[in-house]
């Protein structure tokens, strides 16, 4: 779409419109004991670090189903597929691993990140474009297999390492970061749902048949194959297709606000493990 | 009792209202309406996916020529994108009561 | 004849609009408020109650909301179990149960068809 290459203009261009100033009062730190504290009160029988396979976590029976299929998982395709894309080098000769530290290997823990040049919140998907468009190539669909297919095999090299996230001392990191928490719980859609509605007062319960997950750990795992869909799905269709799922109408896929509530979740989920990429029913 | 007193209410409307059908000008007036008040939301970043359907749904009526509908389904729409504005003011400081603190 | 138009457009004549409204009107030609209700109950497109709620009749519910049942001994004023469709944030400012009638998923006539039905439960 002709939009995405504008996107790292925009950005730019939004870096200007950016409030510069959070509210007095925000304070993550108190914001992530508080968040960690509420799931592990809730669910005093969960480990710590068992969050991150959500509703496997919370539902015996569907865990028992999920590790049934655990010797061949359903990702599999995907991991070698964005094995094979990482490694192909772009028309101008050089590489994904050129545009990440330590070569992009073991690094999806410390995304987002919030980038001072910009003043933007940068998520694994919006910098992988991003590396795309600076080597003279097409950026990729966030919704679509291939950007699945390169996250899934970064997220694959990270697995079992801690989120890092951090939120800098700059007024314009945390009033992303305030953003993205105005995001989670802000209502919306014809359902009038918040993300906290499911996944802050419902986890474990279910709705029909599907089980809730947690928000503590909740991107973890990403991306997903999820059976529902018959196929792989980002962050980026995740969170467009929760807004569909509530009648509102999605944003565009890497908009600030879906950046800025991944860097609050993301934060939230600090010192837990990478689990992804992850299946779903 | 309630039913039928509210089927009685909602025919005598209709009777009472049986003017002249709906007209292009009218639907135009009802839609152009329904369209700048779903704007709002978008900049509100609050759309919801029912006001996009209803206006297309009225759109595809108009153009067969049922301003009746068209025009019901225009006024409709024009509500949901007014509800969705409203959900999106009030939730501008609502949102916090739900915070994990 | 009223709403006759020129031949290059149909348009409803306002005596089938009529007769049409005439038909979901009377509940004696159509379905019962209570057939109505489970119909309006169950559709995933209107009340999708089943999502959270266990009701007798109802395949697969989610358990979100408690389950319905014993309705008109726990709710012997219909109108506060309409209310509650129309719009549970009221009284609880937290719930996650949609607002039916305050973000028009339901009118008023469906969230009373909704409440015959739920009456039988």
């Amino acid at each position: 779409m002709r939009i995405m290459r504008l996107i790292p203009l925009m950005l730019l261009l939004l870096a200007a419109v950016r409030p510069t100033a959070a509210d007095d009062s925000v304070n993550p730190d108190a914001d992530f004991k508080a968040f960690r504290d509420y799931y592990t009160k809730r669910f005093p029988n969960v480990p710590l670090n068992d969050f991150v396979n959500g509703p496997y976590s919370m539902d015996a029976d569907l865990r028992k189903q999920w590790q049934a299929i655990d010797d061949f998982p359903p990702y599999d395709f995907a991991v070698s597929r964005g094995k094979d894309m990482f490694a192909t080098p772009f028309k101008n000769g050089k590489t994904y691993g050129d545009c990440f530290p330590d070569k992009g290997i073991g690094v999806r823990q410390n995304y987002p990140y919030f980038d001072d040049k910009t003043g933007q919140v940068i998520t694994l998907e919006l910098a992988l474009n991003q590396c795309r468009q600076a080597n003279g190539e097409e950026p990729y669909s966030y919704v679509k297999d291939e950007m699945a297919s390169l996250t899934a095999y970064m997220a694959f090299t990270s697995r079992g390492k801690p989120f890092d996230i951090k939120i800098p001392n700059d007024p314009r990191a945390l009033a992303a970061y305030q953003n993205g928490e105005k995001y989670f719980y802000t209502r919306r859609g014809q359902l009038n749902f918040s993300c906290a509605s499911c996944h802050v007062q419902n986890p474990g319960n279910h709705i029909r048949t599907e089980v809730l997950a947690p928000a503590l750990g909740i991107l973890a795992a990403m991306p997903i194959y999820r059976s529902e869909w018959n196929g792989m799905g980002t962050i980026s269709r995740r969170f467009v297709t929760c807004n569909s799922q509530v009648r509102g109408v999605p944003l565009q896929p890497q908009d600030e606000d879906y950046r800025d509530v991944e860097y609050f979740l993301s934060y939230m989920s600090n010192g837990l493990p990478i689990s992804g990429p992850g299946a779903r029913p | 009792m309630n039913m039928l007193i509210a089927a009685t209410g909602f025919v005598l409307a209709t009777l009472t209202t049986a003017h002249a059908a709906s007209t292009q000008a009218d639907f135009d007036a009802a839609f152009a309406a329904a369209q700048a008040a779903e704007k709002d939301a978008g900049g509100l970043k609050n759309q919801w996916t029912t006001t996009e359907q209803t206006l297309t749904a009225a759109k595809k009526a108009a153009g067969a020529g049922d301003f009746d509908i068209a025009v019901a389904q225009a006024k409709q729409a024009e509500a949901l994108a007014k509800a969705s504005i409203a959900q999106a003011r009030e939730q501008d400081t609502a949102w916090k009561a739900g915070v994990i603190r | 004849m009223q709403g006759q138009r020129n031949g290059a457009r149909r348009v409803l004549p306002t005596g089938a609009v009529l007769a049409a409204a005439l038909l979901v009107a009377l509940p004696v030609l159509a379905q019962t408020p209570v057939m109505l209700g489970q119909t309006l109950a169950f559709d995933r497109a209107k009340g999708n109650c089943l999502t959270c709620h266990d009701i007798k009749g109802g395949d697969a519910p989610g358990n979100v909301g408690p389950p319905l049942s014993d309705m008109k001994s726990r709710f012997p004023d219909r109108n506060e179990l309409a209310a509650i469709i129309f719009d549970e944030t009221r009284r609880n400012p937290l719930s996650v149960m949609p607002p039916f009638g305050r973000n028009l998923i339901l009118t008023h006539e469906e969230i009373e068809s909704v409440v015959d039905f739920l009456y039988t439960r």
